[in-house]
């Protein structure tokens, strides 16, 4: 007890040193200048209408590389580390979960693959839609009928994503004017479904790469409930 | 509004960090953890928000008016976008530790696997 | 065509590319791997040649085709280039150390620790907070990814404890990069540092946060205990990358965004560091777990360049190479020791025993030890040198204090680590068997290499005065596979031509001491003959040694000076430490003289800045306003090498349980190294005084009461060995109060002390070490009787004790004669008294020697003795003859002595007449004595030589005339505590006050350690609470709520 209330004088002194430190930050009025750029020069250089897209595609495509690399990880840390195992029987899913699951399935598959291939025009992105693709996939699994999905379907899948995504990247060295620039293709007709360069290639590798990690994460978590 | 946000946000760190440094079962910590990111997000969106504005996905009209007086700062957006995902690994992460250190040690709570070598 | 993103693109595309393959690591998933890093490493190196050579000019790369603050951008100079070369290099090298557990894992596993590298470049690389903090996350997982190499409970609460600690980290670090783009408008460091600093600095949210995480990358003491329980408990192959190339990263970024942050910042940044150092050191010594030492190790030196970057004193050129030598030598070294220790699989100090049959593990990790510890000729010397003077040209004698005590510090656990490898029990001990793997040999090369690069003006001296010593030492390493003998004559040969090449430069006192060190050296290394085998470590360690004395006569400014006092200090630790018990003592040599050499650094340092940065010895004599200071800095790192008393507790052991050729090279030669620095420093800084205390008055004292306790302390000793060892103490005692007069006869007194001292010690404890390598005991109690077994011995003892005693007519008693001219000329009567006293307690050790070791009875178990070995008696004639001789004709040797004298003290010089010498108060004519005391001596000797006949033999175990029964074995010998009832009346005075002193000191370190240590329970959870606790008392301390 005395434990718990020392921790939470702590807590109040940071709570103080955040407060004070933060209190004398006014909000801006407008947007500042890299903000500004984005916004004057955005769709021109990008082509995107979606500029959150746009940055993250784009602008500050490392970071998203990064990103996607952290998921890469965490999946190839599990995969090494959970081992497969096949002797713990789940009790059988409900009947009802499972027929729904069938009728429910396509339906976030096909949302999931709209966010991804729109992203550049409308709100979504390949996160926003992997992390669809991959609820389908949890759902398949908790339905019973995602056991037989094959982990290494999966892991092809993730890497050769990957795998292009770099060599996207370096096209853009090479042939456009840096690392994951997207003019690397024709901007085109902001607001058109094959427009904005490489964004939606990108966003459909992005989709496709964290779809199946998370899957795979969500999988190997659920296949290695034993001793290792 | 923002400061609502702003202030939402850090009592969720307080609050998380609280919970991540008494509760003693791992699951109950990492739930923490999870709500100390959630109001780290919660700073940096609200921190991209400018008053009477809107989304940063464009439309012809936004094109027409300059886009630069109509929209919030989409860089926030797309850092915490980031850092979401990144915190989804971390957690995902930290589930698995736990996953492990129970199927060790067969107990969940910290300060039993501490006295356990 | 290169370009930066390379670093990051090339991992990636390995990784998913073998991410295809499957998940067995075959052949080809490594051969992939390997690629990728060497194809980072032949990169870096690129840039670095191209940078070094000037066709290339620093320059920033953006991505996605524009221009930062909108995009990311990478920059790529020279000091990016070299630290990516470090950390690629070791990443090459950790792959070969990690390709088991690869192998039972898989591919992921090795996919796991590419992506660590991968993180590693870009957070070098990244000119953007908020892609730093991407990175800083891909390291983390990757490293609690590697953490569960090891499958161990331990490991996963290490992991998690991690995995905890850092989250907090990442809260800190977003929070900061978003304050700071609302503040600025930008997150590249370019762009935010061209924002006017009132804005920037003005309610310090985001730099005060950015602080905290770039210091807690580091893991600051106490908010650590998370990161040691890694290096615990991890695998030591992901130890290695994990302090090698993951301590560097996080230092670089810490260097890169460090202007962000803002100069206010700049003095906790030095506050935290050092405390850090210091207490992680503190820390280690409690530890026997390796791997926990060396990750107290890491964050310790982590700390102390992150304070060098801190210290704005330093210019940057200075700091550029001191920060890039210690993290350079740092990198390759921990990662050297972790391998080597990932190799062994020990986890106890105690292990490391299993080594000691294997001369090139001894040799790597010996090499390791002292290049972390910065001794010459590794650039972490250099840098701590260049450090300590920089720190000392301005009022930061607290940070120099900080820095020196946490280097002592971190020097005593590493050489008791060192020690045990060498000397451990071997019982406790898996010896190891296979031949060191490339991957902990390689590290070693490239320092060498590091060294080799090393070519900064005022060090040049390495390569144009220090290369033959240095050539001289490496051979002597490279050749140690050869018979001893073969290597003792190129060792006697090497220093005779060394001598012959120096003899036309040396003048007045160094050739006094080149004829000691060199011609001495010589004449000792004869009886190295005697042993059989390769004997490996001992020439290399001699080598070292003498290298390090000659280089003490040759040097010509400070850094020289230091640099071969250091080797020196090496070579005779190491020839110590070859003795069968020496393991303790050796490491109180060792410490006693690191923390005399570190109070010569801030000496030499403060002369430096008093001097505007001159290096030449000669500017001794101009110390400016801190010259007492200076005076006693240098001064105590002298005394410590001559033990005087208190710092003379190593003595004893150290050259009592040397080996029976290295005693007397360690008493006769290596303690006139200390004498030389004496001379050399009255002699430049001329009379001193603090406050009204005349320094040399004060010296003075401390000679006679070092002779006194000295001599005392010899007549109560039973052991042969230790009782030669407090005499030497006694006899430097008598040599620091003849120099202390500083007038011609007491120098002229030192010298023929120090002479006598060098050619008696040697004699004695060759002639004693012959002894006790027949008898096999140095308890002199259980001897006796000798005399009739080993004649030979018995003479040199004869001649040694009178000699030592100084009673006419051999050279002891000039040394007599002319101190008490000499403290007549002073009138020191007060001094004068106890150095007399001392002189008549000499007799008392003396007859003991003599009486105890070879007259009486002859033991049972001696009656197969022989005389002592050929080679061991050959340098004991060569010493007696020079002894006679000198003895006879003393003009040859003092003459010329005084004749240079009267350039110092033109005043009192004595008058020769052929072998006469007169003073003001009488004189001397050493030729007469010697015939007159021959003379009688004859007569006597024949006389006795008559009556003997008469005498009547009885049977040695005959006692009917013995009045006592012995109760223990040792009474049975009539000499066994023989001065008992000196004890009682003067027994006080050699009352181990010292000793207990500092045991003290030792052991309440230990219980502040064992104190500190209680924090690290290995709950995550208190990690964090100390993170917290560590950041708001940060805010209070520095900013003090606003």
């Amino acid at each position: 007890m005395v434990r718990k209330f020392l921790i939470f004088l702590l807590l109040v002194g940071l709570g103080f040193v955040f407060f004070t430190l933060v209190s004398d930050y006014t909000l801006p009025e407008a947007l500042g200048p890299t903000a500004r750029h984005y916004g004057e020069k955005g769709i021109s250089e990008t082509g995107a209408l979606n500029l959150v897209t746009a940055v993250l595609v784009t602008y500050r495509g490392l970071d998203t590389l990064g990103e996607v690399t952290v998921l890469f990880l965490v999946a190839s840390i599990f995969g090494f580390y959970l081992k497969p195992e096949n002797t713990r029987r789940p009790s059988p899913p409900s009947p009802l979960l499972n027929t729904a699951s069938g009728m429910i399935l396509p339906l976030i598959l096909l949302t999931g693959i709209y966010i991804i291939v729109n992203g550049h025009i409308s709100p979504g992105g390949g996160f926003q839609g992997g992390a669809f693709l991959a609820s389908a996939f949890l759902l398949a699994l908790l339905a019973g009928t995602g056991r037989q999905l094959s982990t290494r379907l999966f892991s092809i899948i993730e890497s050769s994503s990957g795998f292009l995504y770099v060599l996207l990247g370096l096209a853009g060295l090479f042939f456009a004017g840096g690392f994951l620039d997207s003019r690397l293709l024709p901007g085109g007709v902001p607001g058109k479904m094959i427009s904005a360069g490489t964004i939606p290639l990108v966003s459909i590798l992005i989709g496709l790469k964290v779809g199946t990690e998370l899957s795979s994460m969500l999988i190997k978590i659920t296949h290695s409930d034993g001793e290792s | 509004m923002i400061t609502i946000t702003l202030t939402t946000g850090s009592l969720l760190i307080l609050l998380g960090l609280y919970a991540l440094l008494t509760r003693d079962n791992l699951l109950r910590i990492i739930i923490g953890f999870s709500l100390a990111n959630t109001g780290v997000h919660l700073i940096i969106v609200s921190f991209g928000y400018l008053k009477n504005r809107t989304a940063p996905i464009l439309n012809d009209t936004m094109i027409a008016a300059g886009p630069e007086t109509q929209i919030v700062d989409p860089l926030p957006q797309a850092l915490v976008l980031t850092a979401i995902v990144i915190g989804f690994a971390i957690t995902a992460f930290l589930l698995v530790f736990a996953l492990r250190l129970y199927h060790t040690y067969g107990t969940l709570s910290l300060s039993k696997l501490v006295e356990k070598s | 065509m290169t370009q930066p993103i390379l670093f990051i693109a090339l991992p990636l595309l390995a990784t998913f590319f073998t991410g295809l393959t499957g998940k067995r690591y075959g052949k080809f998933q490594s051969a992939v791997m390997n690629l990728a890093l060497a194809g980072t490493v032949l990169i870096s190196a690129y840039y670095v040649s191209a940078f070094v050579s000037g066709t290339r000019q620093p320059y920033t790369a953006s991505t996605a085709g524009s221009l930062p603050p909108f995009s990311i951008a990478f920059r790529m100079a020279l000091p990016e280039a070299l630290t990516l070369l470090l950390i690629n290099g070791l990443g090459l090298l950790g792959l070969s150390a990690l390709k088991t557990t690869f192998r039972q894992k898989g591919t992921l596993s090795a996919v796991t620790y590419l992506l660590y590298f991968m993180a590693l470049n870009g957070i070098v690389l990244t000119r953007d907070l908020f892609n730093y903090f991407v990175f800083i996350e891909i390291s983390s997982v990757a490293l609690a990814g590697m953490v569960l190499f090891k499958e161990s409970g331990r490991c996963l609460k290490a992991g998690f404890s991690w995995m905890m600690a850092t989250g907090v980290i990442s809260i800190f670090l977003i929070l900061s990069a978003i304050l700071i783009y609302v503040r600025t408008g930008a997150l590249d460091i370019d762009n935010i540092l061209l924002t006017d600093p009132l804005v920037l600095y003005s309610g310090s949210a985001g730099a005060f946060f950015l602080f905290l995480a770039l210091i807690f990358e580091l893991k600051p003491f106490p908010a650590n205990g998370w990161a040691l329980d890694v290096y615990e408990n991890a695998s030591p192959a992901v130890s290695a990358v994990f302090s090698g190339a993951g301590i560097t990263a996080g230092l670089f970024a810490l260097y890169k965004f460090l202007p962000i942050v803002g100069d206010r910042w700049l003095f906790p940044l030095i506050i935290i560091g050092l405390v850090t150092f210091l207490f992680s050191n503190i820390l280690a010594l409690k530890q026997h777990i390796v791997n926990r030492m060396l990750g107290y190790s890491s964050v310790g030196q982590a700390g102390l360049i992150a304070a060098v970057f801190g210290m704005g004193v330093l210019s940057k050129e200075d700091m550029f190479f001191i920060a890039a030598s210690l993290m350079a030598v740092h990198a390759l070294a921990k990662g050297g020791l972790f391998w080597l220790s990932h190799h062994t699989g020990y986890t106890s100090v105690y292990e490391w025993a299993g080594i000691r049959h294997k001369p090139l593990f001894i040799f790597l990790l010996g090499f390791y030890i002292f290049a972390l510890l910065g001794f010459p000729p590794f650039p972490s010397f250099f840098a701590k040198w260049s450090l300590i003077s920089a720190l000392a040209a301005g009022p930061y004698g607290w940070m120099m204090a900080a820095i020196l005590l946490g280097s002592l510090l971190e020097a005593a656990w590493m050489i008791r680590w060192f020690g045990f490898a060498v000397k451990g029990n071997e019982q406790t001990a898996n010896e190891i068997q296979k031949t060191p793997p490339v991957y902990t040999l390689v590290p070693a090369l490239l320092l060498l290499g590091l060294i080799l690069l090393l070519n900064r003006s005022r060090f040049a001296f390495i390569l144009t005065n220090a290369w033959i010593p240095l050539l001289f030492i490496t051979g002597f390493f490279l050749l140690d596979f050869l018979p001893a003998r073969v290597k003792n004559t190129f060792m006697i040969g090497g220093l005779g031509l060394y001598f012959y090449f120096l003899y036309p430069t040396l003048t007045e006192f160094r050739l006094i001491f080149a004829i000691i060190f060199l011609l001495g050296g010589m004449i000792l290394l004869l009886a190295g003959y005697h042993y059989k085998g390769r004997r490996i470590g001992f020439y290399p360690s001699s080598a070292l040694m003498y290298s390090g004395l000659v280089g003490l006569l040759t040097a010509g400014t400070t850094v020289e000076f230091f640099f071969w006092w250091e080797l020196m200090t090496l070579g005779s630790y190491f020839l110590i430490l070859r003795g069968k018990k020496s393991l303790p003592h050796a490491l109180s040599y060792f410490l006693f003289s690191m923390g005399g050499a570190y109070t010569m650094l801030s000496g030499f340092g403060l002369l430096a800045a008093a001097n505007q940065g001159s290096l030449a010895l000669e500017t001794l004599s101009s110390g400016g306003p801190f010259q007492a200071v200076i005076f006693i800095l240098l001064a105590l790192g002298f005394l410590t090498k001559t033990a005087t008393v208190p710092l003379h507790i190593w003595l004893p052991g150290a050259h009592s349980e040397a080996e029976s050729d290295v005693s007397p090279v360690v008493s006769a030669v290596l303690l006139k190294a200390g004498v030389f620095g004496l001379i050399l420093l009255m002699a430049g800084m001329g009379p001193q005084s603090l406050g009204r205390v005349n320094l040399y008055t004060a010296l003075g004292w401390l000679g006679a009461i070092t002779a006194l306790i000295g001599n005392l302390s010899a007549i109560f000793e039973e052991d042969a060995k230790r009782l030669l060892a407090y005499s030497s103490i006694g006899q430097l005692g008598y040599v620091l109060f003849a120099l202390a007069m500083m007038n011609h006869l007491g120098w002229l007194t030192a010298t023929v002390f120090a002479l006598n001292h060098f050619l008696i010690k040697a004699l004695l404890f060759l002639a004693i070490g012959g002894v006790v390598m027949r008898v096999k005991t140095r308890n002199m109690y259980e001897m006796g009787g000798l005399i009739k077994k080993m004649p030979l011995s018995f003479i040199s003892v004869m001649i040694g004790i009178i000699a030592l005693s100084g009673v006419p007519p051999l050279t002891g008693f000039a040394g007599k004669w002319l101190s008490y001219n000499a403290t007549v000329l002073s009138g020191w009567y007060f001094q004068g008294v106890i150095i007399n006293f001392a002189g008549l307690v000499t007799f008392l050790y003396c007859f003991r020697l003599i009486f105890t070791i070879f007259l009486g009875q002859l033991k049972d178990q001696h009656r197969q003795v022989k005389e002592a070995p050929f080679w061991m008696m050959v340098p004991q004639i060569i010493l007696m003859g020079v002894i006679l001789f000198i003895s006879t004709v003393p003009n040859v040797a003092l003459k010329p002595v005084g004749t240079f004298l009267t350039r110092y003290f033109p005043e009192h010089a004595l008058v020769w007449d052929g072998p006469m010498a007169r003073s003001l108060y009488g004189y001397w004519n050493g030729y007469m004595i010697m015939l007159v005391t021959g003379v009688v001596f004859a007569a006597v000797f024949f006389w006795l030589f008559f009556i003997n006949r008469k005498a009547v033999k009885i049977k040695q175990f005959n006692i009917v005339f013995a009045g006592e029964r012995p109760s223990r074995p040792e009474l049975t010998h009539f000499a066994y505590n023989f001065f008992a009832p000196y004890q009682k009346a003067l027994g006080f005075l050699v009352a181990p006050v010292s000793t207990d002193f500092w045991n003290r000191l030792s052991e309440g370190t230990h219980a502040i350690a064992g104190f500190i240590a209680r924090l690290f329970s290995g709950n995550g959870q208190s990690y964090v609470i100390h993170q917290i606790l560590f950041a708001v008392l940060v805010f209070f301390l520095v900013l003090g709520g606003i």
